[in-house]
């Protein structure tokens, strides 16, 4: 059975008189316009502060607020100067591993550029020169920059990053510039930075093919 | 239409259709490396072993074999029933087919996929083929396993050059040969062969020879995995990063259906992918049309141009205004083009009919070339049937060039494209005045003293006629470069300029008149679905 709307019906109430006060703003003449006086005494009341402040801690009534924390014990720290100790797994500005001659470990594959969040990391994939004996078998980046002002230091490019090429184990944390392109972080910079140990190679060395050391068996080789 | 169920679903068949036909069409993927729909079957893959249950009151044929028991460490004697390629069973009527509902067919997938990637390098980092590889989506469908081998895998040759085009690697090859019998069966062309066996197993080129011709770009497009790719997207982009978008190529009157693979954060085509029409061009591309989508950024005009100087749009179609005003209208002549599609060359013909009255048409069209009986068509104009649809009777432009010559015509209005003797035919057209809406450097835009932007085929969406008469839309896929605009836009504009209010501002609107207008066959598309699954698009 349907529900039928109760009529109801309220009373309309008269709206209340609108009280109104008349307030009287300041006085327009010159000193009032010019703030000139105003200021003066503006200033004053601070000075007046600040004397008596001071008054109060020469007597020895207030006590100083710096010396209050040392003596509980401080702990801040003079940033620049002074650094906290990272903890070992701190995502720190990316650094490009490379390999033992100096080549860089990445592939180009962009994996980290499709894991990346903020879409910072921008590659470009090429070849290696006809002779080289990498040549064929592997790519590597022409570019590899990351705009490290859009960066979130997520560390998923690390976790995605086939080949360990790139690590977030620097240490050091993003320092800040005075110009925005100061940020978009090249190759070969990213290729100087080393872990905490001062080491610039991945951790994970692998035999590559056409590298000596790669075991290379195959009917050419004599298998 | 008779019918035999596979896992459950009933499935039509034809007399002689091969169970995974049957079933792709029906739209379940049984897994399969080197089976194709355009190729023959030699069900040499075993990824696509099903389970055939034998008829009722009969035995089925049970393989004696030795299994390790996990729990005593002991072998002992089983017994399981053998399993049936699909590729290379044909569908009979009533039978029972089990695929993933059967343990048996479960483990085998599994069994096959560990031994295909037994010694394969997983160097997909640096491969081609990521993100569109049969061996990692079936090992994350069927597969799932961790590797169990702990020897080093066997090495083979990497990146061996077949050919100008195509480059080989051997480890990630899974055998399937494809690649070989496309290059027998439909290339007619049999340079590729195998060597050795078992892990030493490899593709090779005849000795002497090259993999080169009109149909190499097949060979890396039937191959499964990232054995076979080509030199001209290697390494260019990630195919995660496309998308398609469906095309018909630009090379020839055949009018391959294509998927125009593109990206849209950097607006760039990188490649051309063969989409399957029975009607058209079956599973296939040449060589030459695989390469065409170059032409979606290079020889673009992208700027206004006026007697060779940079310019804005108002300002180029002040000029055209100027040239125009006051000429008379059967000094004027107007050039339809072969290359663009049938939407810019209708509105260019209802200018010329409506506004000026004239009926003196011509067309340019690129020379004739190659042509073979697979699919190079002689004509390498995408849309020449679609301008003699239009209007039967333009002229080429030999005789434009005689005109101009004689002084009958001093005024053009042309869309671009390739003329018959390319930059030659400049110099013979330096007679008249040339308005040229044009998407390509050519002898037209050379000569023109006004040239308007057009975008490409792969920036707007357009009809195109093929030599069979069938009209094939081509969706837009790139946005427009510069300051470039759909041609037919470009001419309104100019009509505009010159005081004529055209009646369609959409693309819609021009089909609509187009459909009442053209005597093609609309829309012949029949696309073949085993294909289309057996790629996964």
């Amino acid at each position: 059975m349907a529900k039928t709307p109760m009529a109801v019906t309220f009373p309309k109430k008269t709206p209340a008189p609108v009280k109104t006060v008349t307030v009287s703003g300041p006085a327009r003449d010159f000193s009032t316009q010019s703030y000139i006086p105003e200021v003066i005494r503006g200033v004053s009341v601070s000075m007046q502060h600040f004397f008596s402040n001071w008054k109060d801690m020469l007597r020895g009534e207030r006590p100083d607020p710096v010396t209050q924390r040392l003596d509980r014990g401080i702990t801040t720290i003079s940033y620049p100067e002074q650094k906290r100790p990272y903890p070992e797994r701190f995502r720190g500005l990316h650094r490009l591993t490379v390999r033992d001659n100096g080549d860089p470990r990445c592939v180009a594959c962009l994996c980290c550029s499709t894991a990346c969040p903020a879409q910072c990391i921008y590659i470009e994939a090429g070849e290696y020169p006809e002779g080289d004996p990498r040549r064929g078998h592997e790519r590597f980046p022409v570019k590899f920059v990351i705009d490290e002002l859009r960066c979130i230091f997520c560390g998923y490019c690390v976790e995605a990053c086939p080949c360990d090429a790139i690590r977030m184990d620097t240490g050091v944390h993003p320092v800040p510039y005075d110009s925005r392109d100061q940020f978009i972080y090249k190759k070969d910079l990213l290729m100087s930075f080393a872990d905490r140990s001062g080491d610039r190679r991945d951790h994970n060395p692998r035999h590559e093919a056409g590298d000596p050391t790669h075991p290379g068996l195959d009917r050419e080789h004599k298998h | 239409m008779p019918t035999f169920t596979y896992d459950g679903h009933e499935i039509p068949f034809e007399q002689g259709e091969s169970i995974i036909a049957a079933a792709a069409r029906a739209g379940h993927e049984i897994p399969h490396y080197c089976w194709h729909p355009g190729l023959s079957a030699p069900a040499n893959c075993r990824m696509c072993l099903v389970e055939i249950l034998p008829k009722a009151g009969t035995r089925a044929v049970m393989l004696d074999i030795v299994e390790l028991d996990q729990s005593t460490g002991k072998y002992c004697n089983i017994q399981k029933p053998k399993l049936q390629p699909a590729c290379q069973m044909s569908a009979a009527e009533g039978i029972e087919v089990k695929g993933d509902s059967s343990e048996h067919v479960v483990e085998a997938r599994k069994g096959v996929q560990e031994f295909l990637l037994l010694n394969h390098p997983v160097d997909c980092p640096i491969c081609d083929q990521s993100g569109e590889c049969k061996l990692q989506d079936y090992w994350l469908d069927h597969g799932q396993f961790q590797k169990r081998m702990r020897d080093e895998p066997v090495h083979k040759p990497k990146a061996v050059s077949f050919g100008p085009t195509i480059v080989y690697d051997a480890e990630r090859c899974v055998m399937c040969t494809r690649c070989i019998r496309f290059m027998d069966e439909v290339a007619k062309d049999p340079v590729l062969e195998m060597r050795e066996r078992g892990n030493l197993n490899e593709v090779m080129v005849a000795p002497g020879k090259q993999l080169e011709g009109h149909y190499t770009f097949m060979t890396e497009h039937v191959c499964p995995v990232g054995a076979l790719t080509t030199k001209d997207f290697r390494f260019k982009a990630r195919v995660w990063f496309l998308r398609s978008a469906k095309s018909v190529c630009q090379g020839c009157a055949t009018g391959c259906n294509t998927h125009l693979d593109f990206d849209p954060r950097f607006n760039r085509a990188y490649r051309y992918r063969p989409r399957d029409n029975m009607a058209v061009n079956k599973y296939w591309m040449c060589d030459d049309g695989m390469l065409t989508y170059k032409r979606a950024q290079d020889g673009r005009i992208i700027e206004p141009r006026v007697e060779g100087g940079v310019t804005t749009l108002p300002k180029a179609l002040a000029t055209v205004a100027a040239l125009l005003s006051g000429v008379p209208k059967e000094s004027v002549a107007f050039v339809l083009s072969a290359q663009h599609s049938l939407e810019d060359n209708w509105v260019l013909r209802q200018i010329a009919m409506i506004q000026f009255g004239s009926n003196s048409f011509y067309f340019t069209a690129a020379p004739d070339g190659y042509a073979d009986n697979i699919l190079l068509h002689k004509d390498k104009n995408s849309n020449t049937r679609g301008v003699r649809d239009l209007v039967s009777d333009a002229k080429p432009l030999g005789s434009l060039q005689a005109d101009i010559r004689a002084g009958r015509v001093k005024h053009v209005i042309a869309l671009g494209g390739d003329t018959p003797n390319g930059a030659k035919d400049a110099a013979e057209l330096q007679g008249a005045k040339i308005i040229v809406v044009a998407a390509h450097e050519s002898a037209l835009t050379q000569a023109a003293s006004v040239v308007l932007p057009a975008t490409s085929w792969a920036e707007q969406s357009g009809i195109y006629v093929n030599a069979k008469g069938m009209q094939q839309k081509a969706e837009k896929a790139l946005e427009p470069q510069g300051e470039s605009k759909p041609a037919w836009q470009h001419l309104a504009d100019v009509a505009r300029a010159l005081g004529f209010e055209p009646s369609w501002s959409k693309l819609k609107h021009i089909r609509v008149s187009l459909e009442a207008d053209t005597p093609s066959t609309a829309n012949a598309t029949d696309v073949a679905m085993p294909a289309a699954i057996a790629r996964g698009v």
